[in-house]
Formats: structure tokens, sequence, C-alpha cells
């Protein structure tokens, strides 16, 4: 692992014990975050990013998801530490940022409160006059205004960009090695995502922080990450840098999230071509490689073997899919061309 | 001057052995040595919430007669404190003797003894029973007690003490007058048994300056051996030694408990658990009523034998006809020939609940009780005899068709509307139904039942009737039972062609001053209205009691059907 | 916030004087004669006219009612002449078969339930609570399931069968406590306590099912909210997390509930006094009924629903202190 490794996954696969049979969330998903570098995780609903994330804090139910592999932060594997090394990284190495600002914050305490009660538990020793000090600055770099009267406020007086703006805040008072984002501004209108979009990356800048976000919106990756993992029915299918993503993706299901997607700049007005067929049930996965009954491009071999991840073209693109290496190249540069 | 007469010798004997037996102290209950010992607290159980009245004008409860005059309020005459029969005689209390009267019993004169006081230390006088006597008339105030005094004594238009002017007060004061400690009540009718009626409590002295009206219930002054230490309604009552009652002024009571406690509001199957175990306290108390299921327990295990009791009430039970509507003899006959008496007592509760009446009089009046001559055919084992019924309303098919056409057509059941009642009366359609005679059930909310059956307007065939006399005679059963004049005769027999002849007999025996030959002629008349069936006697109603293995005296008293409380004692 | 108050006081008041004025209405519907209730042998026609004047009960409904509000601001006379007497304000009328005025009694029976009330009330929460804890942070275990046993038993059996059985066993058949008899606990501490520690703990078991599987439900639901994730994700400790996230919301509804719940017990727990014999409100109610007292039934209801009108008056302020969202400006 070198030197500026913050966070590296390694074969995480998580299964779900369900009334109805197990399911496999996460299946042999690996990666390496660097220090200050922003990873995006791309999927549909079901493609096991969310789990993915809450399982680098720890967060699955340990009496319903079996967890393996291994997660190895500030040189602990996560998986396996004790219960109170978990919770020393959780909110200080490693932070989380939830999807819905909504309902993220405890409505029964002020804000003020709940970002000193982060900072506390990691600062013991520190004064409540401190911890309300510190607070106030967050509030201020988050771009609160009048942090003084509102330290005291209860999250339902804010706005939703404004409270995921204090949750960032939570997140960030204790300088975390890693930011975690689920999804940070799905549910927020698009003007507001743009400002927190630029929030996180004015921050990131400013504490040095590797960011892992995990979104299904394409735009959202483009605007902030370095890499992106694309995730299909629990595992990655495709890892590349996003100008590669953007320019010769390399998996027939990237194809088509490019394709589902529409930009300003194009000049056609072509319909937006919804990929066939719906996300896989993770209960019964196809079998063979899962995007199989979807895929356009479908060979036999497909349906008998999950293809292995390898690399393909010369951008350090990954792919698993059975294709042959210049077909995936031409189809995909097709791909990112419409 | 008024004559004096004396009782006849006979009727004066009984009375002087049972005063010679009261003076001697309590027969005990006859299980064990039977001498009683001074001290301890007597528990009473209740499921009720309080004593309905303790202010003495207004009880008129046979239990509450029966503790509160045994303990705190003397009368002018008492019964005796005996068991069984004996106890239905009557003795002195505050009079120095029974009474004396003059030749037709229409004044009657007491002297008080001396020595009787109040709680307070006050001397009981004359003018405290003329006082407390007055209160009756007071009816807006003084409700639900006896309204003898008032209907007896002729005091003009009277109002009672809280209301009279100088002139009304006068004139009750001439009616009942104090000369000295002797008391005399002039009558406006005459009154043989005057001398049973002072029992009643409504005779017993209020001290005037003492008199809360209303609220004279919580707290009566006593003139007995026992006075309220405390008393809260729905907990309980505590009495306590009168500590200026004597001894020497009581020739009736014998006070040896030091305290009773009356515990109410108790849940009716956990009194019964309590009586059974007999544990702690609960061998010095007493109980009345024993729930149907647990009387199997308590009965039928030897193990009770000395502490239950199956006894007769004063109460009887039976069913008044309209005898206007049902004119015909033959058609009463016929109800009472096919009603299955045994299914209705089992219904209410099988044997325990009592026997079958041959009558109106129980034979705790002994003197006035005389087994009658029941119809014939009337099964003595309660069940109907169909046969003979029906040969009756063949009979009244002839004798009085119109009668019999009426009582096929459909006769009116008056009765209250109560579970109990529901499952009777579903008898009582099956039993004449069988015979042809359809009954209407008209069932009655219980609280209307009285006002509703006694009201002229009310037009029945059959209504239910139960009642005890207000006092050990009979004089208090037939004439308010069946004469017009009568109080609560639901029977409708002014038409009845026997009735003149059957008023005449009764005015005589009410003036019959020889107790013993005024008891056979209500023996007599007793078995006239059998005869005739302007009423179907039901039952002779019983009742069940249980009391603690450490009470001693605990009989019934005859007169009341309840425990003799002040005769109570706890065995050491 | 004071106009909140206000306001709910008014309306609170209206409300009262409805409860009165219907339940005056409903009595003269029912079918039982008051006046002829205390007759005895004496029934005859006439005096239970008399005693429909004495009582009251020959005035028009709504004189009868008016009377009734005036005495509660002016005291009310009885009777005539030497018998005189009158009950002070605030005066809910007078019960002449207990001899004595509506608020006195009120005053001497009320205790009782307040004390058999709050005695029951904090066993319930305690024993609720922390069973529904248990369960939910046992989910799916034998303790879930043993708790849920424990909420169908308590929902479904009736007070006065449970309390008879255990009456039964307790003092009858184990011997362990004497027969339930009340005394005030400034009189006889022991007896008291002695006393009151069957009924408290049958109305506590009865009462606590339900709790039990709100705190187990509210909890669980609270724990999959995203803010007690959040929670965990600051890395707060799993005890920090069960009371300021998960506890803290699922005691909302369970508080406001609780609060309405002990004041319907406040009315009186009819049927546990019964049983035990305790002298409280609830039993000279029934008693009221029974006996068509309605001075007596009148003041009883109106004194529950007091109870249940300022309960949910402080419920409602207090949900708005308990849930910051639902305040009031």
């Amino acid at each position: 692992m070198s030197q500026d490794v913050v966070l590296s996954v390694q074969n995480l696969t998580v299964v779900f014990h369900t009334p109805d049979g197990d399911v496999v969330a996460v299946n042999d998903v690996s990666f390496d975050l660097r220090r200050g570098e922003t990873l995006g995780i791309v999927g549909e609903s079901g493609s096991g990013k969310s789990v993915t994330a809450s399982s680098i804090l720890r967060l699955n139910n340990s009496n319903t998801a079996t967890t393996t592999g291994s997660i190895i932060v500030s040189g602990v594997d996560v998986l396996t530490a004790q219960d109170s090394e978990v919770r020393r990284i959780r909110g200080s190495e490693v932070a989380m940022i939830f999807q819905d600002p909504l309902s993220a914050l405890n409505p029964y305490y002020t804000v003020g409160k709940q970002i000193a009660e982060a900072y506390l538990v990691h600062h013991p020793r520190a004064s409540k006059a401190d911890a309300r000090g510190v607070t106030l600055d967050m509030l201020k770099k988050v771009g609160i205004p009048s942090p003084e009267k509102r330290i005291d406020e209860f999250p339902h007086q804010f706005s939703g960009g404004m409270r995921q703006r204090i949750v960032i805040a939570i997140a960030l008072i204790n300088n975390p090695k890693v930011l975690i984002a689920d999804e940070p501004t799905t549910a927020l209108d698009v003007t507001v995502q743009a400002q927190i979009l630029d929030l996180m990356k004015d921050l990131q800048s400013e504490f040095n922080m590797a960011i892992v976000l995990i979104t299904h919106d394409l735009g959202v990756i483009a605007e902030t990450a370095l890499d992106v993992l694309v995730m299909y029915g629990g595992r990655i299918v495709e890892k590349s840098t996003v100008e590669a993503l953007f320019s010769e993706p390399t998996h027939p299901y990237s194809w088509g999230l490019l394709g589902a997607v529409t930009s300003l700049g194009t000049s056609d007005r072509g319909e937006l071509v919804a990929i066939a067929g719906s996300p896989p049930s993770l209960i019964s996965l196809p079998a063979g490689c899962s995007f199989n009954p979807r895929c356009a491009y479908a060979l036999d071999i497909c349906s008998a073997q999950v293809p292995l991840l390898r690399s393909v073209g010369t951008q350090g693109s990954v792919t698993a899919c059975h294709l042959p290496n210049n077909e995936i190249l031409t189809f995909g540069r097709k791909a990112a061309s419409r | 001057m008024k004559q004096r007469r004396i009782i006849a010798a006979v009727g004066f004997a009984l009375v002087a052995s049972v005063v010679a037996a009261a003076c001697g102290g309590s027969s005990g209950d006859g299980s064990e040595d039977g001498t009683p010992t001074k001290g301890g607290t007597i528990h009473i159980l209740s499921n009720g919430e309080q004593i309905a009245h303790l202010d003495p004008q207004r009880n008129y409860t046979g239990d509450d007669l029966a503790f509160a005059g045994s303990t705190m309020h003397r009368t002018l005459t008492s019964y005796a404190y005996a068991q069984g029969d004996e106890g239905s005689g009557i003795v002195p209390d505050l009079a120095t003797d029974t009474g004396t009267f003059n030749d037709d019993a229409t004044v009657w004169s007491f002297t008080l003894r001396d020595g009787g006081t109040f709680e307070d230390g006050a001397e009981i006088t004359c003018a405290d029973v003329a006082y407390g006597v007055s209160r009756t008339w007071a009816s807006d105030v003084i409700t639900d007690g006896p309204t003898y005094a008032s209907s007896y004594i002729d005091a003009g238009d009277y109002p009672g003490p809280y209301k009279a002017t100088a002139e009304q007060q006068a004139a009750y004061d001439k009616a009942v007058s104090c000369d000295g400690k002797t008391i005399t009540f002039n009558l406006k009718v005459p009154v043989a048994d005057f001398n049973y009626t002072t029992t009643l409590l409504a005779f017993s002295p209020v001290p005037k300056a003492a008199d809360t009206g209303e609220k004279y219930d919580l707290k009566p002054v006593s003139s007995g051996p026992y006075k309220i230490e405390s008393y809260t309604i729905g907990k309980s009552l505590v009495l306590v030694r009168n500590e200026n009652w004597s001894q020497d002024s009581d020739p009736v009571r014998s006070a040896n408990p030091d305290s009773f406690v009356y515990e109410f509001g108790l849940d009716e199957a956990v009194m019964d658990e309590r009586m059974i175990k007999d544990a702690g306290d609960d061998q010095f108390a007493v109980s009345a009523g024993i729930q149907p299921e647990n009387l199997p327990t308590i009965f039928d295990d030897d193990a009770f034998k000395d502490r239950r009791v199956d006894e007769y009430d004063p109460f009887v039970t039976y069913t008044n006809l309209n005898v206007k509507n049902l004119s015909c003899v033959e058609v009463r006959k016929a109800i009472y020939l096919a009603l299955d008496r045994e299914a209705l007592r089992k219904a209410g509760g099988g044997p325990y609940t009592g026997d079958f009446a041959d009558g109106f009089i129980k034979p705790a009046l002994a003197l006035d009780y005389k087994k009658s001559t029941m119809p014939d055919g009337l099964n003595v084992d309660g069940t109907a005899n169909v046969e003979a019924a029906q040969a009756a309303m063949t009979a009244a098919e002839t004798a009085c068709p119109e009668v019999a056409t009426r009582a096929k057509d459909g006769l009116s059941f008056y009765r209250p509307a109560t579970p109990v009642w529901d499952k009777a009366v579903a008898i009582w359609i099956d039993s004449l139904g069988k015979v042809g005679i359809k009954l209407k059930d008209e069932p009655v909310e219980p609280s209307v039942y009285w006002p509703t059956v006694m009201n002229p307007e009310t037009n029945y065939d059959i209504a239910r009737g139960g009642w005890a006399p207000d006092w050990a005679n009979a004089s208090t059963v037939i004439p308010e039972l069946f004469t017009t004049s009568g109080g609560f005769n639901l029977t409708r027999n002014a038409d009845d062609p026997d009735y003149a002849e059957f008023q005449t007999k009764v005015d005589a025996a009410k003036k019959e001053l020889d107790r013993v030959k005024q008891g056979v002629m209500w023996q007599e008349l007793n078995q006239y209205v059998v005869d005739r069936l302007w009423a179907l006697p039901g039952t002779f109603t019983k009742v069940q009691a249980i009391w603690g293995s450490k009470v001693g005296n605990a009989y019934q008293w005859a007169p009341f059907g309840a425990y003799n409380y002040g005769d109570l004692y706890v065995k050491s | 916030m004071f106009m909140f108050i206000v306001r709910r006081v008014f309306f609170a008041l209206v409300l009262l004087l409805a409860v009165s004025f219907f339940t005056y209405m409903l009595f003269a519907l029912l079918p039982s004669d008051p006046a002829a209730l205390t007759c005895g042998k004496n029934c005859k026609p006439d005096v239970i006219a008399a005693n429909r004047i004495r009582l009251g009960y020959d005035k028009s409904l709504m004189e009868q009612y008016w009377l009734f509000l005036k005495g509660i601001f002016a005291g009310r006379d009885y009777g005539a002449g030497a018998a005189a007497f009158s009950c002070g304000a605030p005066s809910l009328g007078y019960s002449f078969g207990q001899h004595e005025c509506v608020t006195t009694l009120i005053a001497q029976t009320f205790p009782v339930t307040v004390y058999l009330s709050i005695g029951a009330f904090v066993l319930w929460m305690l024993i609720g609570i922390s069973t529904g804890a248990v369960a939910a942070l046992h989910k799916g275990k034998w303790q879930d399931r043993a708790a849920s046993i424990f909420t169908s038993i308590g929902v479904s059996l009736p007070t006065f069968y449970i309390g008879l059985l255990v009456l039964f066993s307790v003092v009858i058949w184990l011997g362990i406590l004497p027969f339930p008899s009340y005394e005030s606990p400034f009189e006889n501490f022991p007896t008291f306590l002695r006393t009151m520690i069957l009924p408290w703990s049958v109305l506590a078991v009865l009462s606590a099912a339900s709790y039990t599987r709100l705190t187990r439900n509210g909890m669980l639901e609270a724990m999959n909210e995203d803010f007690v994730r959040l929670g965990v994700a600051k890395g707060l400790t799993t005890r920090i997390v069960l009371r300021r996230y998960v506890m803290r919301q699922a005691l909302v509804p369970i508080v406001t509930i609780a609060g309405l719940d002990f004041a319907g017990l406040l009315g009186g727990a009819i049927i546990t006094e019964s049983v035990f014999s305790l002298p409280g409100m609830g039993k000279m109610s029934i008693r009221a009924v029974v006996e068509s007292d309605l001075p007596v039934l009148v003041g009883t209801t109106m004194v529950a629903a007091v109870f249940i009108v300022v309960a949910n008056v402080i419920v409602d302020i207090a949900y708005g202190y308990l849930d910051p969202r639902v305040r009031v400006k």
C-alpha cells in the first residue's frame, strides 16, 4: 500500500440473510483511495453501492449481514477491529454523509448541539465552550448565514440545502481523511446541488480529504470525480478515470448509462435511450454475467461464466466483460460520441 | 285516669318467661358452654357501601334495625335477646314495663326507668322520646322510615319539629304528652299491639339540641351501650363502648364486645373466601349471605357446622292476583295448581332460597302461625299438578266463562325487568300454557315496579309480592296485604263477595287485646285468604350465613332475619 | 405560547360545561326513577312524589341544571327551617344517599384513586418501557417473543378476572399478604403499602402490555431512521445512541399517550377499586349509577372530565416541548 492510500477495500463481500434467502449485495469489491482524491461509485438502485459505502464504517447490522474481506483505514481493518477502534474511526478518520438531509439530523436537538457532539466524541477533554467555538467556525465554513443565531436552532428550521451543509459540517468537524458521500445531492434541487458540490470541492482542497462519492447521476460524477467505479448487481463492472468513462467506456452497462444521459451541449435532439429491462433481483441473480439479460451484445458465454475484471485500452480502464477488447473499445467510443 | 288492663294470664306468662330469660343472659348458640365473655372486637363484613340509615327515625331495614337497635338505639320496648321463636317476644327496654293502655287500646302509657343516659352522659327524658317520635312527621327530611307514629297518632296538621308553628307543636305535645317520666300516646285508632310498634327505632329518643336533621344519619347520638367512633361511607363504621351507658338501666343488652368494626365495600366472593378461611381477625367476624356457588362448600362440610346457619328470614314471597279481573276462584286455583313452583325455586337458586309457603305468615310468628290447608291437588313437592289444574279450568268454563276466556286470551303479568325474573317468567308462561292460560309478559324497570303496580290505573292481572312483618304480629301482615286500607294490598279484592266478612273479621282481630286469642284469629284469617287464593303463597325465604369460629351467640334474630349484633361476643 | 394556553383553557371550560350538560340530559333519559330507589317498604306513590320534591327532581331539567351551575360558584342551600343546611362553593350538589356534599365526597375518595393511579402508572411505565426496550434490542430472539406473549396476555385479559385471580392466589391460597383493607398512607403506611401492592401490580401488568408494544415498535422504527445511522457514524457509543437518538424519538408518543392514560385512570379505576375494596372515586361513581344518585354521578363525571381535559392540554403543550418540530411559535 503506497504512502498516500487512505482507504483500501479488498474483496469486500456482503451477504444479507433474509427469510427469502441470502442476498449477495456486494460481491468481491476492491478499490484503493488516495489522499485528496475523489472516487465516484455509479450504479442503479440495488447495485450495491450504498452497502459498500456503509460497510466502510461497519454500519451494517451484523445480525442480518455477513461481511467478508478487508477494509483498511489508517492501518486498521475495520471489519475485524474492536468496537472501540471502529468508533474511534467513525466521525474522525472516516466520516459519512447520507442522502436525505431532511431525515439525517436528530430533530430533537439543536444543530449546534449535534455538531458539537460530533466534536466532543473525539475530543473528550474539550470544554463545551471550545466545542461551541469550533462549531461556529464550521458553520461559517459550510456557508450558513448568521451562524451565531442559527447555531441554537432546530433542524426543521432549515431548508434542505442548509441541512445538508450542516450534515457536512458534522462530517468534517474532526478533519477526516475520508468522506463518504452517499448520494449527497439526490434529494436537493439542481441549483442547491451545484452549491453543495462546490462546497464539497472547496472543503476537500482545504482539508486535503479523499471523497468516495456515490451517485446514480453521471452528471455529478463528471463534475467532481477523478476515478469511477461502475457497479451492477453487486459487482464492479468497470473501473476507469472519468475522462476514460466519458470518452471510451468499456462495459455495455456504461454504454447504456451514457445513452441515457443528455447533456445541454449536444445538438441532436436524440431520445433518451433507456436500458431495456430492469435491475436484477439480488436474490435470484442471472447466471453468469448479471447484466447479460439486458445486454445487446451478449454472447453465449455471458450466461454461463461470470466475467472477471481485466485491463482494456490505454487509459487504465478495467472491465468485467466477455467481449474482446477491440470490440469493447469500438462500441465504447461509439457510445461516448452520441 | 285511665283504667289499667293486664294482659291475659297466658300471654303475660309468656312475656314474663321471656323477660326472665333475657335478664339471665343470652342462651348462647347451643353448641358450647354459652357463657359470654367480655372484650374483643367483632367485625361485620358487608358488600354494601354504608348503612342505609343510622338515623333511628329513618331506619327501616331488618338488618340495620337489628344492628342499630342492639348497639346504639334503645326504644321503649324491645324484642327479647333470645334465639328462636323466643326472640319474637317483647320485653321492656327504656320503659319499666310493656306499657299500659285503656279499654280500647287508644291511649298507651309507658314510664321510663331510671338511669338511661345518652353517650354524653345526659339523662334520657320523656321529652327526648317525644322529640324523637315527632321527627317522623317531618317527612320531607326524615324519609324512608316507618310512618306508624304519624299514622296512628293524631297530631292534626303537625309538619314535624323543624317547621312547626307554636300551635302545631302544641297539638303534637297534646297527642304525645309527658308527665314526669311517663309518656302517653293518644292514638286515633285502636292498636292492640302498640307495644310491638314501639320496638321500632322510630320510637327511640333523640336529644333535640343534637338533631342535625338530614345529616343525623351520619352521627346519631347513642342511647345504647356503644357509640360511633368513626363512620366513613365506603370504608367502615367503628363503634366503641359508650362509657355513659349503665348496665343497671338496661335489662336487655349484655354489651360483651369492646367494639364493633363494620367493614363496607367488600367483594362478595372475597367475603366468602375470608369467612371460609377463618384466619386472623376474620375469626371474630360475621357476614350475612353466601354466594350460591359456595353454599355446597359450607353446608356439605361438617367442618363448618358450628358456624353456619340456614334459617328462615322474616320474608314471604307470593303472587298477587287481580281479584277484580280474575273474579273466579276456579281460575285462580287453576293458575296455582298449574304453576311449577319447584322449577321456579330451582331457577331462583334451589332449596337454599326457601321452602314452599303455606300462607302469608311464617312460623317465626309463633302465636299467629298455623299450618294451612292448601287447595286440593296442590303438590307438596312444588311440582305442577296439570290434571287438577285442567279440571279447575274446566270447572271455570262453566262457573265463570268470561273469566276463563279472559285467561285463555291472555293475562298481563307485571314483573321487574331483571335477569332473575326473565328466567322466572319463562317458567310461568310455560307452566300456565299447559292448561291453556296465556300470559303476557310485562317487564317493568325495577325501580319503578312498586309505584307502577300500586297505581290504581295500572291494570295488571298478576303481580309479584313480597312482605315481612314490621313487628312480630300478623297485624302487620294480613291487614296490610289484604284489606282495602292496607298499605300494600295489590289483590284488588274489594269487590269479592267474601270481602265484607273478611273485613269484619280483620277489624275484630285488630281490636283483640288477648294476644293469644288474637293469634288464633290471625291463623284463621290466613287460612281465609289461602282458601280464596286472593294471592298465591310463594316461598318462605331463607337466609344462610357464616361467622368466624371465635364468635359466640351468632343466632339469627327471629324478628329481623339478621344477627342480633349487640348480643354477639368474642370467645376467648 | 400564552395565547395558545389561554385558548386551550377556554375551550376546556366550554367542554366541561358541555359534559355537565350532557350528563344531566343523559340522566334524564335513564329509565330508573331515583325518587323510588330508596323507597323501602313504604313505597306508596305519594311517598315517592314527596321524595321527588325533596330530591329536587320535580323541577324542570333546565332548572335543575341551572341550580347546579349556580352552586359551583355560589354554593347551594338545602332544606328549610331548622333542618336547613348548605354546601359551600364549589358545590357540585348534595348526595341524599350518603348525606354529604358531593364536593366533600369527592375530596374523600379522590386521594385513594390518586394513590392507585400514581403507583400503577410508575410501575407500568417501568415495566412496559423496559420490556419493550429489551424486545426491540433482541428483535426476533426469545426475549422478543416472550415480550409479545406478555403483550397479548396483558391486552386481552380482563381486569376483573386477573384481579380476582391475583387476590385469591396471593392472599387466600398462598397467604403472603393479608386481605386488602385500605388505610391512608399518612395514618398507617405499612397497611397502605400492603393493601396497594396488589392493585398496583395488577393494573401495572395489564397496562404495561400496550406500552411494551409501543416501546418496542417505536424503538425499532427509530432504529431505522437515518439520523440514528448518522449518530452511529459519528462514532457515538451504542448507549448514547440509544438514549439520545432512539429512545428520545420512541418516547415522544409514549409520553403523550401515557399522560392521557393516566388522566383516564384518575377518573376512577372502577373494576380494580371494586375487587380490592378501595374506597376510591371509581367505586363511588359506579355506585352512583346503580343508585341513580345524580349529584354524585355528575360530580364524578365532571371531575373525570376535568382530568381528561387538563391532561389533553398538558399533553398538547408537552408534545411541543418534546418534539421541536411541533412547537407553537
